[in-house]
């Protein structure tokens, strides 16, 4: 019964786990992740980095000084083209931008309703209780580019803008497939000649 | 004038020259040969698997289930429920969706459970589809289609019937349900040659008298009964996964990844693919620098015959100089000599090397399903051998010095 086993455990454990769902993401200071998917002239990007790598803290703003740092930290984020530069030629412009503060406390202080709020990216500062361990900046992208062959590489002002960040683990899918870089901040480029 | 002198004095040491001729060729062909090898190695690995966007199984680590669910190498992950299973299969995003059940072996052979659609999604090496090179796919509950290895080490051919065991490498025997061999795969060079492949219900039924891992002594149903039965299965070990557009892969894998009734993982291939890579970079580094250092051997064992070569060859020297020879020619001779020792080497080495994957492809290919492409010398190889030309030279520039002292000093009459 090798297969049965594991059944009979998770109908022991699905209750436990729909009451409280202990689930934590990895969480690196100085390293953001950037995923790039790229189909046809679409080009959608999402952008997660811990809070200590944009605005410098990850504690709960309480200062009017904090605030001002994390508005002006989306404010940033909200212009992707400012931040992850495409080769000029391939012509991209941005079609949708949004980012926001988005705090990991332990899931299990929320019930489900509100962990769906976490995932449509709404006002994410109202979870940003005291006892909060971690932060994180959320952006998501949607850019068209009117030539997606030139494509050749991205730059990354994104270290010039924020000066705690490290590194940036960049994910790229095509329809080729997948590929996975490092771009740091010695070497704010990527390569993209050869992925498409 | 000094060439022809150069190749001349290469002639009449024959013997001596070939020797380390030979030394630096088989340096170079080694060298290059690693060179090769690990570039075809990464093209094999990186060609495993291609058009899967998302392979799904229990959280674990992304190469583990990596190299359990498409290399069946490594700790076994655990399994996802049929229930999970589903819930993903019903998403918007998913375009396709491929179950893997493994756990069971046909003698060293695994067994690995799936649906018909498995042969038309699974796609290796840039895009290249599953091809029956004998026989036809699953029909039937008890059908199997076995890779190509599979095939050509145990004998079988088509309506061959044979027994699946529980377990890897298992001495209990599910004798009670014979399959038959209903097609053999074309060799891919992928780990689906060396796979027993059946229908996700014949691993539910190869369990059917099984409790805990031992047949309940005295029950055993006959197949009649097993194909009444409801042999929907509970757990699943992996799925692949492809989604309709590029653009959703991440939002589903962070759906799939934070699915809070089971934990689960989806990994993109290609990064996986990457990761594993880098941590077999390390032994391949290894590798290329322990041949780089025969080459280095090689280089120095010239150096050592040019240096023994000296003293017998001190009254030629002499003579070159009494015929109005400066002592820099002297040096340069020997400098020129060494380099077209050097040169002769690398060509032979590139011949041989050349000669080697001629004879060695198809065997390599068999057995380990590595395919190696023969190619012209790529930029980089063509570095190598001028690299080797050019140490060999300046290698000779030691005991072209030593001769060039010598040759200031000695007169005609060589003292010894």
């Amino acid at each position: 019964m090798k297969y049965s086993f594991p059944v009979l455990l998770a109908l022991i454990a699905i209750p436990a786990i729909a009451e409280n769902a202990r689930v934590l993401d990895a969480h690196e200071h100085g390293v953001g992740e950037l995923n790039i998917a790229v189909d046809g002239k679409t080009v959608a990007m999402e952008f997660h980095a811990p809070g200590a790598d944009i605005v410098g803290f990850e504690y709960a703003a309480t200062s009017a000084k904090d605030r001002a740092a994390i508005d002006a930290a989306v404010a940033l984020l909200a212009k992707p083209l400012d931040l992850f530069v495409p080769t000029a030629a391939a012509e991209c412009s941005v079609i949708q931008a949004g980012a926001a503060l988005e705090s990991e406390e332990k899931h299990d202080e929320h019930d489900h309703e509100k962990h769906s709020e976490h995932e449509a990216h709404k006002d994410h500062d109202d979870h940003a209780k005291a006892d909060a361990s971690h932060t994180e900046f959320h952006a998501k992208y949607t850019l068209t580019c009117g030539n997606p062959d030139a494509l050749a590489g991205i730059d990354f002002p994104y270290f010039e803008a924020f000066e705690n960040a490290l590194e940036l683990e960049v994910q790229i899918v095509t329809t080729s497939g997948a590929q996975a870089f490092e771009v740091e901040r010695d070497r704010p480029m990527l390569d993209l000649r050869g992925v498409f | 004038m000094i060439l022809r002198l150069a190749i001349g004095s290469l002639g009449a040491r024959a013997l001596t020259v070939a020797m380390t001729v030979l030394a630096i060729a088989l340096s170079v062909a080694l060298f290059l040969g690693v060179e090769k090898v690990r570039t075809g190695a990464k093209a094999s690995f990186a060609d495993t698997i291609s058009g899967t966007d998302l392979i799904v199984g229990a959280r674990s680590g992304s190469v583990q289930l990596l190299l359990y669910s498409v290399f069946r190498i490594g700790n076994a992950t655990n399994n996802v429920t049929w229930e999970s299973y589903q819930d993903i299969a019903a998403r918007p995003e998913v375009d396709w969706i491929v179950p893997i059940s493994l756990g069971d072996s046909h003698r060293q052979f695994r067994v690995m459970g799936t649906t018909v659609e498995f042969f038309e999604r699974y796609k290796y090496r840039q895009g290249r589809g599953l091809e029956v090179a004998d026989g036809a796919l699953m029909s039937d509950l008890f059908d199997t289609v076995i890779g190509a290895d599979v095939a050509s080490s145990l004998g079988y051919d088509v309506d061959d019937p044979i027994v699946v065991a529980h377990g890897i490498a298992s001495f209990s025997e599910h004798k009670d349900q014979p399959f038959r061999v209903s097609g053999i795969l074309a060799k891919t060079g992928t780990p689906v040659d060396r796979t027993v492949i059946v229908s996700l219900e014949a691993i539910e039924a190869i369990h059917v008298d099984w409790q805990n891992g031992a047949q309940v002594p005295g029950q055993s149903t006959p197949p009649e009964v097993i194909r009444q039965m409801d042999l929907a299965p509970n757990a699943v070990t992996a799925a692949l996964v492809g989604v309709e557009s590029p653009l959703q892969i991440f939002a589903l894998q962070r759906t799939i990844n934070e699915y809070t009734a089971e934990p689960m993982l989806a990994v993109l291939p290609g990064v996986a693919l990457q990761e594993l890579w880098a941590i077999v970079g390390v032994a391949e580094t290894a590798l290329l620098s322990v041949s780089a250092m025969v080459v280095v051997t090689a280089l120095i064992g010239m150096m050592a015959t040019i240096f023994s070569s000296l003293n017998e060859r001190r009254r030629e020297m002499a003579i070159f100089r009494a015929m109005g020879a400066k002592p820099t020619t002297i040096m340069g001779l020997l400098v020129l000599e060494a380099a077209l020792t050097a040169a002769i080497g690398a060509l032979l080495g590139i011949l041989l090397l050349y000669a080697g994957l001629i004879i060695a492809q198809p065997i390599i290919d068999g057995a380990f399903g590595l395919w190696l492409p023969i190619a012209a010398p790529s930029l980089r190889e063509l570095t190598v051998l001028l690299g080797v030309v050019v140490a060999g030279a300046i290698v000779s520039l030691i005991p072209a010095f030593r001769a060039y002292r010598l040759s200031l000093t000695d007169g005609m009459m060589v003292r010894t």
